[in-house]
């Protein structure tokens, strides 16, 4: 795709994606300003004015618990956040963690920040972090979920607002937001210089959920032995680093079904690499 | 079947804003708090509101409609010198009370409620009050620990509201009916002065009885944050103020009839 001449995407990405990315990315940037700017008396108009924890499908997770104990939500979470989880999970279980990788602008902003990182370090970037120590990080995350769910389900407040990056990126400018979510997120930023997605591999909680669904979900990433080169250029872009080329099934609780391992992308043989419901040989 | 990038985007997208459309039409598409507290599970309160539920989302106006304590004497408890009490929301205080040595805001007045109705509340986290609602308090039925306890978690009045009325305890805080005559005279008051002016706000018109759809209706657009003033919000959108102040006029005079 080209504007103004100049190529906007590289050639066989996945650049439909990245259009996704964008529009999520500006419709809650523009709902985060127009709710500050209807708290000050203006407002966008016909746009919505919802909080940003009223858009957030991990909200809905963490207060499952309330919800089946007590009847409510926990503070701040609303019937919307349950509806967008319910979504969510539907994505989900057909297509694994597509929130992650399409729709939530936090790992979008993390993408953008990377394409600098492959500048400066060009084929050294993604790849700082020792194999074996990197690989039992990623299970990090489900440690910051077991706490998350429990401070939620115990004080029936919403803790994690105070350290989410998230909830930072879109409210930076508002009394709302707390230091630990800002200090959270400039950490993110940063180390997206080295790492892709550090907080989408190491402690988003929200991810720690949805990966499960790569165990089972019904469309997988396959490799098709008969007809793969085994040049490796699966795993070499795929942003979580995951040894595509190995295996003949993606179950990888980390993988954000970016599809930038497929044939369609990177992968130079036809039906070799492929997002599917049947077998591949 | 195999899936491509294009139709796994235009699929996300149906899911996504499909399943948001579906849930609005159906009406669980709710993006703000019904400001109807929880209530006690179990003991002897259960079944009443509980006021650890207060969310900084609530105004004076949604405590008083949850626990019946009048909004002027939640303004009265925490200095807040506003003509319309009832649109004062919480999490408010957190800015008014921001030079005070501990943190005045939500937490304050879940705690003001508990121990003004004589529920339950759990005090082993750290809640403070400042010296006004301490003194609406000392005439409440308080048990030996609570007492204690507001006496070590008083903070002083804000320097702001240091001119604001003394007040007298003994006139708001013996008992909610009493309470509730001062909010009664404060109404009366109100409600013999139910003009649309410059400085109305649309939260006013709506205390005054007219709903959300008549405004809307009036102004031919969606209602803005309540809190705005009508004269502001019809100078932005180029309306005639003194055309809509006359129609919303109509209809708080129908409201009070
Ligand atoms: S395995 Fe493929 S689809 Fe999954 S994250 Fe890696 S590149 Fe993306």
């Amino acid at each position: 795709m080209k504007l103004f001449g100049k190529r906007l995407f590289r050639p066989r990405s996945i650049w439909i994606r990245k259009i996704v990315q964008w529009f999520f990315f500006l419709l809650i940037a523009l709902i985060s300003v127009n709710h500050t700017l209807v708290e000050n008396g203006g407002g966008i108009p016909f746009l919505s004015t919802a909080s940003l924890h009223a858009l957030c499908p991990f909200g809905g997770v963490v207060t499952i618990y309330q919800y089946a104990t007590v009847g409510t939500f926990v503070q701040k979470i609303h019937e919307s956040a349950f509806v967008l989880m319910i979504i969510g999970f539907v994505l989900a279980f057909l297509f694994g963690p597509v929130f992650c990788g399409w729709v939530c602008p936090l790992g979008t902003v993390q993408e953008w920040v990377a394409k600098l990182g492959h500048k400066f370090f060009k084929r050294k970037y993604n790849h700082f972090i020792p194999a074996k120590l990197d690989s039992v990080l990623r299970y990090a995350r489900y440690i910051v979920l077991a706490w998350v769910v429990y401070v939620t389900a115990t004080s029936g407040t919403l803790i994690f607002a105070e350290y989410d990056p998230y909830f930072a990126l879109f409210n930076f400018w508002s009394t709302e937001v707390a230091i630990g979510g800002l200090i959270i997120l400039g950490a993110t930023l940063v180390l997206s210089l080295f790492i892709e997605r550090p907080w989408c591999k190491y402690a988003c909680p929200y991810g720690a959920v949805l990966g499960i669904t790569n165990l089972f979900r019904v469309f997988q990433i396959k490799r098709a032995e008969s007809t793969c080169k085994a040049d490796g250029a699966c795993s070499i872009m795929c942003p979580m680093n995951i040894a595509v080329d190995t295996v003949k099934t993606v179950r990888d609780h980390q993988c954000i079904s970016c599809l930038e391992c497929t044939s369609e992308a990177i992968c130079p043989v036809a039906k070799t690499v492929v997002f599917t419901t049947g077998a591949v040989k | 079947m195999n899936l491509t990038s294009k139709p796994l985007a235009a699929i996300i997208l149906i899911i996504l804003l499909g399943g948001i459309s579906l849930s609005t039409a159906m009406g669980w598409w709710q993006t703000e708090s019904t400001k109807v507290a929880a209530t006690y599970t179990e003991g002897e309160f259960a079944g009443q509101a509980n006021p650890a539920d207060i969310r900084g989302s609530y105004t004076f106006g949604d405590v008083e409609k949850n626990f019946g304590i009048p909004a002027v004497v939640l303004a009265q408890a925490f200095n807040i010198q506003t003509e319309n009490p009832a649109t004062f929301a919480a999490k408010e205080l957190e800015t008014i009370y921001a030079e005070s040595e501990f943190e005045v805001g939500t937490a304050s007045v879940r705690l003001f409620v508990a121990f003004y109705n004589g529920l339950p509340i759990d005090i082993s986290t750290d809640m403070y009050l400042p010296q006004n609602a301490a003194d609406l308090l000392k005439n409440r039925n308080l048990t030996a620990e609570q007492s204690a306890y507001l006496e070590s978690h008083t903070v002083p009045n804000p320097a702001a509201a240091s001119d604001s009325p003394e007040v007298d305890p003994a006139q708001t805080a013996e008992s909610a009916p009493e309470a509730e005559a001062t909010q009664s005279a404060v109404t009366t008051e109100a409600s013999t002065e139910r003009l649309v002016k410059g400085k109305t706000s649309f939260q006013e018109i709506l205390d005054w009885g007219v709903s959300q759809e008549v405004i809307e209706q009036i102004m031919g657009m969606p209602m803005p944050n309540p809190l705005t003033k009508v004269k502001d919000y019809c100078a932005e959108k180029g309306l005639d103020f003194e055309t809509i102040k006359a129609a919303l006029q109509i209809e708080v005079d129908k409201a009070g009839q």
